[in-house]
C-alpha cells in the first residue's frame, strides 16, 4: 500500500504515489533553481511541465497512477542540470542572469579611439550628446573654425583633457549604456568579432598570396619543360 | 564555440519544416550532438525571444497541446549567414590543418 496525490502537472490531472512524488518535487525544485536566472524562466519551465506531463500521459495508457519508474523514465529523457552543464560547456551563456547588478553611471566624457580623425574628441561627445553621427559633430567645429571661432584651441584642450575609453566599462559609460554583465559581454564580444574578422581577412591574404605562389611555381615549371 | 554550432544545426532543422523539440532532439541524438531534451527549452526560448522562431500550438493526441517552431524571415536570414560563416570557418580551418593531413 502506498500514499498517494493528486497533483496538476502543466494543466493536467494525475494521480502519484507518494516516493514518486517526492522525486518529482525535488527534481522539478532543482530545475528550478538551475534556470532560474536564465532568460524568459518561467516560459523554460511551462514547457518543460508540459512535457513532463505529455511523456507521463504516453507512459501511463491503461495505468492510474504515477509511479517512481515512470517518473525516473521522465527525468532521463529530459536531463538534470548536471546533464545541461555537460551538453553545454559554456552553460553560462544559456544561463545568463537578466537581473544581474547594476552599477548605475550616468554618461561620461570619452574620447573614441575606435572612431576617430584626428583624436576621438568629435566621436566622444557625439556620443556623450547621443548623436549618431559624429560627422555633424565635425562640421559644427569646423564651422565654428571658418566662422572666426575657438574651436582648434577648444579642440586641443579637450583632447588634452578628456581621457581615452579604454576599457569595456569606459566605452559603456561613453555611450551611456549600464554597465552589467551583459552589456560587457556586449563588448566583448564586439572586440572579439573585430579580432576574428582580421584573423580571416589574414586567412585570405595568405590564401592568395599561397595560390600566386604555386601558380608562379607552375610557370616555372612549365617553361623548364619546354627547355 | 559549441553553442554556436547547436545553434546552427536546430536552425538547419526547423528551416526544413515545423518541429516539436523532441523531434529536433532526436534528429541531433543520431549526430551525438546532444543528449538530453532539457538543453532545448533554454535555447529554443532564446532564439525565440530573439525573434527568429515563432510557432504555434498544435493539439496533440496524448496530453497537452505541442508547440511546433517555424524560422521567422529573421531567422532564416540569420540562418544564412551561420552557414556562410560556418564554410568559411571550415575553409581556413582545412587550408591551415592542411600540411598537416597531408604529412600523416
Amino acid at each position: 500500500m502506498n500514499k498517494t496525490y493528486n497533483i496538476n502537472i502543466g494543466g493536467y490531472p494525475f494521480t502519484i504515489d507518494d516516493d514518486a512524488y517526492a522525486i518529482l518535487h525535488s527534481y522539478l525544485n532543482k530545475i528550478e533553481g538551475h534556470f532560474r536566472r536564465s532568460e524568459g524562466c518561467d516560459e523554460i519551465l511551462e514547457d518543460i511541465e508540459r512535457r513532463i506531463a505529455e511523456l507521463l500521459e504516453q507512459r501511463l495508457k491503461s495505468k492510474k497512477i504515477v509511479a517512481k519508474d515512470d517518473i525516473n523514465q521522465v527525468i532521463s529523457i529530459l536531463g538534470t542540470p548536471e546533464d545541461f552543464g555537460a551538453a553545454s560547456e559554456d552553460g553560462a551563456i544559456y544561463d545568463e542572469p537578466v537581473s544581474g547588478r547594476e552599477y548605475k553611471t550616468g554618461k561620461k566624457l570619452y574620447r573614441d579611439p575606435d572612431d576617430k580623425v584626428i583624436g576621438g574628441v568629435c566621436s566622444g561627445l557625439a556620443a556623450y550628446f547621443g548623436i549618431q553621427e559624429p560627422v555633424w559633430v565635425r562640421v559644427a567645429f569646423a564651422l565654428i573654425f571658418f566662422a572666426g571661432g575657438l574651436s582648434v584651441p577648444i579642440y586641443i584642450l579637450l583632447w588634452a583633457l578628456v581621457p581615452v575609453a579604454q576599457t569595456p566599462g569606459d566605452f559603456l559609460a561613453m555611450r551611456g549604456e549600464k554597465i552589467n554583465v551583459r552589456n560587457i559581454a556586449k563588448i566583448v564580444e564586439e572586440q572579439v568579432e573585430q579580432i576574428s574578422d582580421q584573423l580571416s581577412e589574414i586567412g585570405q591574404d595568405w590564401k592568395s598570396k599561397r595560390r600566386k605562389k604555386k601558380s608562379e611555381r607552375k610557370e616555372r615549371k612549365s617553361w623548364k619543360d619546354h627547355l | 564555440m559549441r553553442k554556436g554550432v547547436l545553434e546552427l544545426c536546430i536552425l538547419a532543422i526547423i528551416s526544413e519544416g515545423e518541429a516539436y523539440p523532441s523531434d529536433i532532439i532526436e534528429k541531433l541524438k543520431e549526430n551525438e550532438l546532444i543528449v538530453v531534451e532539457g538543453t532545448m527549452y533554454p535555447l529554443l526560448t532564446r532564439l525565440k525571444n530573439a525573434g527568429l522562431l515563432g510557432y504555434n500550438w498544435q493539439e496533440s493526441v496524448s496530453g497537452p497541446p505541442r508547440k511546433y517552431y517555424h524560422l521567422t524571415d529573421e531567422g532564416t536570414t540569420f540562418l544564412r549567414e551561420l552557414l556562410d560563416t560556418w564554410n568559411q570557418l571550415v575553409n581556413v580551418v582545412t587550408q591551415s590543418t592542411k600540411n598537416l593531413v597531408e604529412n600523416e
